[in-house]
Order: C-alpha cells, then structure tokens, then sequence
C-alpha cells in the first residue's frame, strides 16, 4: 500500500496523470472523519495483474470546500462520489444526495459527533 | 432437442427433492450450532460471556444483595458461540447445545419485553454501583 | 415530439429478487438511457462497526452485510484486522477458510446461474440448478454448524475444525456436484433456446470493462484479466491449482461460462485442500487493540470485496469502509443496458448476479 499526498486544487491533475485505465482499477473513492470538522479524502487504485500493489491518493480537507469530481477522468467513480456526498454532507461537483439516504434520513452519518 | 423432452419425461418419475416439512422432521447434522445453555451452579459469575456477546444476548440483573441473575434472550442470540468460547468454565457454566429455537410468538416478547429487561439490568447496575458508593463512604466516616 | 417513453424494472418486479430499481429510457423496445437507486436497504452497517460495536464484535456484524457472501465479509474483515494486530495465522487456519470461501463461491455461481435461466425463461433448469446447490448448502452447514450464517472466521483463527467424517463428506457431495456442473456446461452451450437469450446479448466490450472497472467473473467475461486471488498474497492459491479462467465474447453466455468454469475450478481447490490440509492449531491467541490503517481485498463471488480499517488503539474502530463488488459493478451494469432490448433486460441483470443489501450495506 503506497500513500501520495495531494490536495483538493491539484487532485485532477494528479489523478489524471496518475491513471491509466488499462494499468489501474479504480477502486473507490473513501473519506474518513478525523474530528473537529476535518476530513480525510482518498481515492484509491489497484494494480491489475500485480501483487498487493495499492496506491492511496489523499488529501486533507474539511467539511465545508468543494471537492472536485474525477467522473471525467474515471466514469465509474460517480457511485463512490455519490455515496461520499451521502455519509459526510460533502458538496461534490455534479453528485446529488440520496444514493442511500432519504430525505427524512440523517444529514450525513458518518460526520464525527460533533 | 429430443434428448432434453427425453429427460423431461423421465423426471416425471424421479422422488422429489424437497422434504415435507413440518410432517418430516428436518435432520440437523451434527455439530449444529443451537440455543445456548447456562448451569448456575458452576458460574462464577465472572460478566465474560456478557461482555463479549457481540448482539447482547446475555444479560446479567445485578440485586443489591445475592446473586446476580443470568438471563439469555434466544431470538437476540446470533448462536455465535463466543461466549462459551470466552467463559472460563465452558462446558460446564455455559455450552452451546444442538437445539433449534422455535420463532417467538407475540407472548414471548421477544423485543418488548427484552427492552424491558435491558433498561432493568442497566438500572440495576446503576443502583448497585450507588449503593456500593454510599456503603464505602458510610464505613470511612 | 418526445420520441421515448419510460419503463421503469423494479423495486418490485416479478423477475427481480433484489430491491433495486432502473428507469429506462426506451426508444420502442431499444434501452437508450438507465436510471439506477439502489438504496432501499440501507442499514448503516458502516457507522454501526464504529459506533456500537467493539472491534472483536464487528466480524460477526459486517457478516451480516450480505447471506451470500458473509463469509467473504467477515473474512476480510478479519483480515484487515490481524493485519493492525500484526498477526499472521498459520496454514491451518488460513486453509480452512480458503475452503469455505471456496465453498461459498460454488454456491453463490449456482444460485445466480439458477436465476439466469429462471429469468431467461428457464424455470425447470432454475428448480435443477436449486436442488443441486443443496450439496454444496449441506455442505457448509455441516462445517460451520449453521446453514447461512456460518460465523466460521474469528480473528485469530477459525472457529471450527475439520474432522475425517466431514472430509469424507466434503469429497462425497463435490464428486456428485461436479458431475451435475459438466452437465451444466453441455446444457449451457448446446440448449437451442437459452442460446437464443444469452449468446451475443448484454455485451461487455473488453474497452468498457477497463473504462468502467468492471470486476469479478463480470470482467473476466469481458477478457480483463483480473482476479483478487492472484493480486493478493493473502492466501496460497496458486499453490493449490487455482487458474484464471477468461472468456473472450462478454455477453450473458460468457458470464455463465466463466461461472461454470470456475466452480469447476473451486471444487478441484477444495479437494486439494481437504486433502493436504497441514496441521496445527485452529485458534491463536492474539494480543492488542488495532492501531493503524490496514487495506485488504478478497475476491468474493461477485469480485472483489474490499475493506479499509482504521484503528486508534481503543477497542472502538475509527473507520470501517466496505466497498462490496456490486457498488463498482454498477457502473458497467449501467452502460450494458444501453442498446439492448428492454426484454432482455431481466435477464442481463440476473447475469450480473447484484446483491443489493452488499451494495446498500
Ligand atoms: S452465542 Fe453469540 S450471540 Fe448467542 S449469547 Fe453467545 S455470544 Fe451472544
Ligand atoms: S462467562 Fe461463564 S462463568 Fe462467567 S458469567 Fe458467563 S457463564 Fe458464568
């Protein structure tokens, strides 16, 4: 498991350097509360044919800035987009709320107690 | 074509493959994970079986005085086993039998009354630690 | 002039078991748009393993994310979590639960092959298919004691052992089982009228499998050569006479070839470990409280299954993300229906094999 940093401005530019369709399989895009309003974003990619060969691009942000989408980088990403959107109350570009949720359910689940 | 319309015919004639069920007793093969049993007399009352259950099944009502009483919720109870596993006198204060549980009817009171008893247990524990506060404080004054 | 109308599939349907619901966008009988919630069984699985329960109680909850795969659930689970502990289990164990995952593959392949005659139209082969599966439901129940959830895998261990009269039995029912399956294949191939359903229908081009990361028996279907069990190292497969079996054409047919295939394919690994299973313990103790991050992928019946735990160091999780085969099937599922004909389309789903209540978690 390899992590690479990146940010929320040049996350596209990373991630569309980084892919290639037919060496990569995109697995899912993944947040994870840390507490008092961060969150950390990760999107994550195997390697076809190669053993335990995972690659975690990161990025650390909060609940309130944008993220951008990769859905023009990687079509199938739109599911993990919609689904972030869903547990955290993120604003991602082009992904509406409700993959999951209705609209009587939680705001956003998995967002830390606070 | 001829050989399938062949085979067709011939399952017209073939034993079914289905049980009949509830007239047939279903045969559970051995080793089949059932209801959990407790002795009272060999428990030590030590709470692992409590701790562990990963549903709650097992609750323990703590009396100011006496012993505490064990109760099992057998629809709660994902027959998991942990808790003997975890027990330290398995097989003889708790074991895992080969008994399947019949569905609760609505007098078994299988969530209702089960909500009850989880409040009960829990306020038990709460009294109990209270009055264990109020006697230490009582025998240092 | 609006020239499409719209039929919905689901979330009730007569040839659909799953609650998931499409709307097509159709121009006459073409599928030219799709829609898909997939939502209705939401449990918040998730946010339970963080929240109410402790780390050595969360295997037997995420096993109840799916009764198909809970045994690939707790698995990895289980895995991901001896990974933070820093526990590496021995042979033994790590045999016996290659067994059952194998077992598991078997009769999950036979349930959605049942459901893709049944919804072709076949609905004799769906009650044959059914009634064989039996052997390999029989099988499990006597291993682990229960006949869906088996709660076999505990961390550090399993949590039962093989005895010589269940190694007996496992070699009895597979010899009958796998007569049934070559069958299967003849059935398959040569049956004039399923032919007429599967072959050339709900295609997969190899190109859209890369671009819309198909997974599973889905892809292999499609020509990707992708497979969890080789891009781990989890588990000794290659040693047991595990072989990667690719299809090249995509469509339905394909699918059930390479389902078939690979049963074929589980019941020699099955063998093969029953046979050479080495000896120690099945139970180990281990020591700690996850701290950490750990990522672990298992090829579950549907591709692969993928888990990311974290852990602070306390007996309560930080993050437990499940990211089922489904959800990243859902993608190509999508893309299939485009083009074909809103007739075939209980079909096409029932080949993808969806298990909603995974992808909902
Ligand atoms: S078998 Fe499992 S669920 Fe049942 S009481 Fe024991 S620990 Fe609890
Ligand atoms: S673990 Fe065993 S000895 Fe301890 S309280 Fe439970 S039944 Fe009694």
């Amino acid at each position: 498991m390899r992590k690479i940093e990146t940010t929320l401005p040049t996350l596209l530019a990373d991630i569309g350097t980084f892919y290639e369709a037919r060496k990569w399989h995109f697995l899912s895009v993944n947040g994870i509360d840390l507490g008092e309003g961060k969150i950390e974003l990760q999107w994550i990619f195997s390697r076809y044919g190669i053993k335990d060969e995972i690659v975690i691009y990161y990025a650390l942000s909060d609940y309130t800035t944008p993220v951008p989408s990769v859905v023009s980088l990687i079509p199938s990403a739109f599911m993990g987009e919609r689904e972030i959107v869903d547990m955290f109350g993120l604003t991602v570009e082009g992904a509406l709320r409700g993959l999951y949720l209705d609209e009587d359910s939680l705001p956003h689940p998995l967002r830390g107690e606070s | 074509m001829i050989r399938s319309m062949f085979e067709a015919f011939k399952n017209l004639f073939k034993p079914v493959h289905t049980v009949n069920y509830p007239a047939t007793e279903l045969v559970l093969p051995k080793g089949y994970r059932g209801l959990i049993e407790y002795d009272k007399e060999a428990c030590i009352f030590c709470d692992k079986c409590e701790k562990v259950c990963p549903p709650g099944a097992i609750l323990f009502y703590q009396p100011l005085e006496g012993e505490k009483e064990y109760r099992y919720n057998p629809w709660l109870c994902i027959y998991c086993g942990e808790c003997v596993r975890a027990c330290p006198k398995p097989q003889e204060a708790l074991w895992q039998s080969e008994t399947k549980q019949q569905s609760a009817l609505k007098e078994d009171g299988a969530n209702e009354g089960w909500f009850v008893w989880e409040a009960a247990c829990k306020q038990s524990r709460e009294d109990f630690k209270a009055a264990k506060i109020k006697n230490k404080s009582e025998e240092s004054v | 002039m609006k020239k499409t109308i719209q039929i919905p599939l689901g979330s009730q349907h007569i040839s659909l078991l799953e609650p998931i619901r499409f709307k097509f966008e159709c121009e006459n009988e073409k599928i030219i748009g799709v829609d898909a919630d997939v939502g209705f069984v939401h449990r918040g699985v998730e946010l339970a393993c963080t929240r109410s329960f402790e780390f050595k109680q969360v295997g037997y909850v995420v096993a109840r994310v799916c009764g198909l795969c809970a045994i690939t659930h707790s698995l990895s689970y289980t895995l991901a979590v001896e990974k933070l502990l820093g526990y590496v289990a021995n042979d033994r164990i790590k045999y016996l639960r290659m067994l059952m995952v194998e077992l598991d593959r078997i009769h999950s392949h036979m349930l959605c092959l049942a459901h893709t005659a049944e919804n072709a139209g076949f609905e004799a082969l769906f009650m044959q298919i059914m009634a064989d599966r039996e052997l390999v439901m029989d099988l499990q129940e006597a291993i682990s004691g229960n006949r869906v959830q088996f709660d076999f895998i505990a961390i550090g261990g399993v949590n039962r052992d093989l005895t010589p009269e269940l190694s007996a039995l496992i070699h009895k029912n597979l010899e009958l089982l796998s007569d049934k399956i070559d069958t299967l294949l003849g059935l398959f191939d040569n049956n004039w009228s399923l032919s007429l359903k599967y072959k050339g229908v709900g295609v997969l081009t190899l190109d859209q499998a890369y671009t819309y990361n198909a997974l599973g028996p889905l892809a292999r279907a499609a020509g990707l050569a992708t497979d969890v069990r080789v891009e781990t190292s989890d588990f000794p497969y290659e040693a047991l006479g595990y072989t990667m079996v690719l299809e090249s054409t995509g469509d339905i047919h394909a699918r059930n070839f390479v389902r078939l295939r690979e049963i074929l394919n589980s019941i020699a690994m099955c063998r093969n470990i029953v046979d050479n299973l080495p000896s120690g313990e099945i139970q180990e103790k281990t020591k700690g409280k996850p701290s950490g991050e750990a990522v672990v992928r298992v090829e579950a019946p549907r591709g692969e299954l993928f888990y990311l735990v974290r852990g602070n160091g306390q007996n309560m999780l930080e993050r437990v993300r499940i990211k089922t085969p489904t959800f990243s099937a859902i993608p190509a599922m999508m893309e299939v229906f485009k083009g074909s004909e809103y007739a075939d389309a209980p079909a096409i789903l029932a080949s993808f094999d969806p298990c909603m209540s995974c992808t909902a978690k």
